[in-house]
């Protein structure tokens, strides 16, 4: 007996295990305030360009912000961690199974690869030798773009195609995926529907890169339905969630093969795709809160930063200001600006250089992506942020006139 | 000044939230590590210092590139190193500095890869030094060939050769010493990249290796050095550093575009080495190494146990005991006292595999107050529910 309760004195005694955090915590608050970017040289900037990569991504929403915290400061085993990710993100977007990565790129990677080995065990270990295993994948020509690279990565070959008779020449028993793109910016000579159903017909799993297709979160319960077999999603800009992470959402048996792939498998070909737990419960809380916060809240916030930046700048003579919902997949409102040059004497590349040498800096669209038009967006600027570029942006016109 | 506006509206909102217990909404259960900070595991605890620095992160946004130019210098500066950066593990560093040799900044092989057929692709290993993670040294298109002799290797290197590789924590396993193998890389001029992502702590031993002349060194971030999860560090040459990060992310059609490292996984990893380098290590291991002598004297007042305390040779220097029974009297071996420690509540991560040569191995670096007792109490009660009738009696 005494040896029983011993043994249940030290069950008991699990009241630490979450004592352990809120001492975190204090030791966090109490981390000596460094400005970081300031001793590294570094010059913060004001993001009026919107959720890229190479300029940090999204503004992470609060709820995220507190997941990961939460999870950098309590510890689970992260396969378990995983399964109970993924079961609740199938739950919230109506899809069979669920993970996430390390973003949309790697979500590419792990559903090429899941798609050429299935479960085999000694073609996952071989990869990227796709000697003896299906290693091509059908993209239509159209369909072509920066980031198909992601497709061959894994190992897998592009297969070109511009019509259902081609996809139906070209598919044999070397095609491990049919990929689709949306949106594109020139249309596809096989739309969704169609393509699903070929795919069916002809027994070749189906992919679909959504990356760019939010906001609205909402968006991702019309993209499952569509009934690709897997299709992937970003997760730090739309969303709103995490830099480095995003959904590959599917079929059960896929997305199990796609997660034999990645990390933290010691001898997958995605081991370096590594995933951290605040960064896949923060994906969770991203998606999670951008399904319950209504899509007119955020518009209403993004279109109350441009009404600052329209009030600084709308009585200067020959200016023109358009806010606007952009016609997409995304649904995402931009401000255009633009002046008459016989009043204002301002080229748009110098309106461009001129914000980003200020001091604070201001990023606005890379004309590459405005169709060559002077674009703002909101979703990555604080409140506040909104008078300090609209400040800027009066002196820059007003300066040229 | 706009940019704290960002931190400050982040960090106000964030912690004017509900606290919510994310993992007991999700049925996620916390666990004891008595283990170590393994991936599986969700890596080390990071230095509270590191979580401050990651907050900061995510409140202010600066440029990719500046950060990671700014970033690698510093850590270059830190450990001695030529030239530096984050990657999104020691695994992410492998495979791009593989990537580094093979391309060497030539777009089209960087475009190619993990096509290598028109680039050198081959990888000399040492027989003895073949282990789980050498995997990555394939994932972007490189091949593997293993050689035991000096003779061997200039037998085998050709103008198909990209790289020689060496695994730092099992010297015992080369066939040819670390000194010997950097001379004879830089005598056939081929670059020499090592795998060290398990030999801190001791941090020190980061300098020590970098001076060693390895032209390429990766570490773990979220392991020895306390950092974020999905970090590492590549170390090294200025040239490969460049191509390396050429072939990774945010570089639109990189072969290493997937392994993002986000803005506060860069600068969470330049603090880890700041406060890794400046911690008082020896004061460290006496705590762990209290700890695990603590838990062996719990365990040794069982009758018929005993335990044997150890630090590893080449691995990271976490003070360790071995746990043995008198099998006879106690009806358990180590696969299923494994399996039932794992199996209870709270779930119990012990060292019973191949690293440990299939002995019960207990650490103390993850361990938080209060679990060494737990995991000594569980270990006698299961002990003891297995306990032959003979002994029972008694």
């Amino acid at each position: 007996m005494f040896r029983r309760r011993s043994f249940l004195k030290g069950a008991a005694s699990i009241a630490p295990l979450s004592l352990v955090a809120s001492a975190a915590a204090a030791d966090i608050e109490n981390a000596p305030k460094r400005d970081f970017y300031k001793e590294l040289g570094l010059t913060p900037f004001i993001n009026a360009a919107g959720a890229y990569s190479s300029y940090g991504g999204a503004r992470m929403r609060p709820e995220v912000v507190a997941a990961m915290r939460y999870a950098a400061t309590h510890k689970v085993k992260m396969r378990e961690l995983h399964d109970a990710v993924g079961v609740r993100i199938a739950a919230l977007t109506g899809c069979e199974s669920a993970m996430v990565t390390s973003g949309a790129t790697a979500a590419i990677v792990l559903g090429v690869a899941a798609c050429m080995t299935l479960d085999d065990e000694k073609k996952m270990r071989q990869l990227p030798n796709t000697a003896g295993m299906k290693n091509e994948v059908i993209i239509q020509k159209k369909h072509r773009y920066t980031y198909d690279r992601s497709l061959t990565v894994a190992g897998a070959t592009l297969v070109e195609v511009e019509s259902e008779a081609d996809v139906r020449r070209l598919v044999n028993d070397r095609t491990a995926m049919m990929f689709f793109l949306k949106p594109t910016q020139i249309g596809d000579d096989i739309p969704a529907g169609q393509f699903i159903a070929l795919a069916r017909e002809l027994g070749v799993p189906s992919f679909c890169d959504a990356a760019t297709t939010t906001p609205p979160a909402l968006n991702i319960i019309d993209g499952v339905n569509e009934g690709f077999d897997l299709i992937c999603y970003s997760g730090g800009k739309g969303l709103r969630g995490p830099y480095s992470a995003g959904l590959l959402l599917g079929r059960e048996d896929l997305i199990r093969f796609a997660r034999r792939h990645a990390a933290p498998n010691d001898t997958s070909i995605g081991r370096g795709m590594k995933v951290s737990a605040e960064e896949y419960l923060g994906m969770l809380v991203a998606l999670e809160t951008g399904l319950r916060i209504s899509e007119a809240d955020d518009l209403a916030y993004k279109g109350k930063r441009f009404d600052v930046i329209v009030n600084a700048i709308q009585d200067i003579p020959g200016v023109v200001t358009k806010v606007f919902i952009n016609e997409g997949h995304a649904k995402e409102l931009y401000l255009d600006i633009d002046w008459d040059a016989d009043l204002i004497d301002l080229s748009r590349d110098n309106f461009v250089q001129t914000l980003r040498d200020h001091s604070p800096s201001v990023e606005i669209r890379l004309m590459l992506f405005s169709g060559g038009r002077i674009q703002l967006s909101a979703t990555v600027m604080d409140e506040g942020e909104d008078v300090i570029v609209g400040q800027i942006i009066r002196e820059t016109l007003l300066a040229h006139r | 000044m706009a940019p704290s506006i960002h931190l400050a509206a982040t960090q106000a909102a964030a912690a004017s939230l509900p606290k919510v217990d994310y993992y007991a909404d999700l049925g996620v259960k916390p666990f004891i590590n008595a283990i170590g900070p393994y991936s599986s595991l969700g890596g080390a605890e990071m230095w509270p210092e590191v979580i401050a620095a990651m907050d900061y992160a995510i409140g202010i946004k600066v440029r990719m590139d500046d950060l990671h130019d700014a970033v690698g210098q510093r850590i270059a500066a830190l450990t001695g190193a030529d030239s530096a950066m984050v990657s999104s593990g020691a695994t992410g560093a492998m495979i791009l500095g593989t990537a580094a040799c093979m391309t060497m900044g030539d777009a089209q092989r960087m475009e190619r890869l993990p096509d290598s057929r028109e680039m050198p692709s081959e990888v000399i290993i040492l027989k003895g030094q073949r282990y789980l993670y050498d995997r990555s040294i394939r994932a972007p298109g490189a091949q593997l060939v293993e050689v035991e002799t000096a003779a061997d290797i200039r037998a085998a290197v050709s103008d198909k050769t990209a790289m020689m590789f060496y695994l730092l924590n099992r010297p015992e396993q080369a066939n040819i010493a670390a000194e010997e193998y950097i001379a004879i890389a830089k005598e056939l001029s081929v670059p020499i990249f090592c795998d060290a992502a398990t030999t801190v702590p001791p941090v020190g031993n980061i300098k020590k290796t970098v001076a060693m002349g390895f032209d390429l060194i990766c570490y773990s971030g979220g392991k020895g050095l306390r950092g974020p999860y999905s970090a590492g560090l590549l170390l090294g040459r200025k040239d490969l550093i460049a191509c390396a990060r050429q072939n990774g992310s945010p570089n639109h059609r990189a072969y290493g575009r997937s392994m993002k490292v986000a803005p506060e996984e860069y600068l969470g990893m330049l603090v880890a080495v700041e406060k890794s380098l400046e911690f008082d290590e020896d004061a460290e291991y006496r705590r762990q190494s209290n700890v695990v002598n603590a838990m062996a004297r719990e365990l040794a007042l069982i009758p018929g146990v005993t335990t044997v305390a150890a630090v590893p040779k080449g691995e990271a220097r976490e003070p360790y005991i071995e746990v043995h029974w008198d099998k006879t009297r106690y009806d358990v071996d180590v696969a299923a006292l494994k399996q039932a420690l794992r199996e209870g509540d709270p779930s119990i991560e012990v060292r019973a595999l191949f690293l440990s040569n299939q002995q019960l191995h207990l650490t103390a670096v993850a361990l938080k107050d209060g679990e060494a007792q737990i995991v000594t109490g569980r270990i006698r009660g299961i002990l003891l529910q297995h306990e032959t009738r003979a002994n029972a009696d008694v």
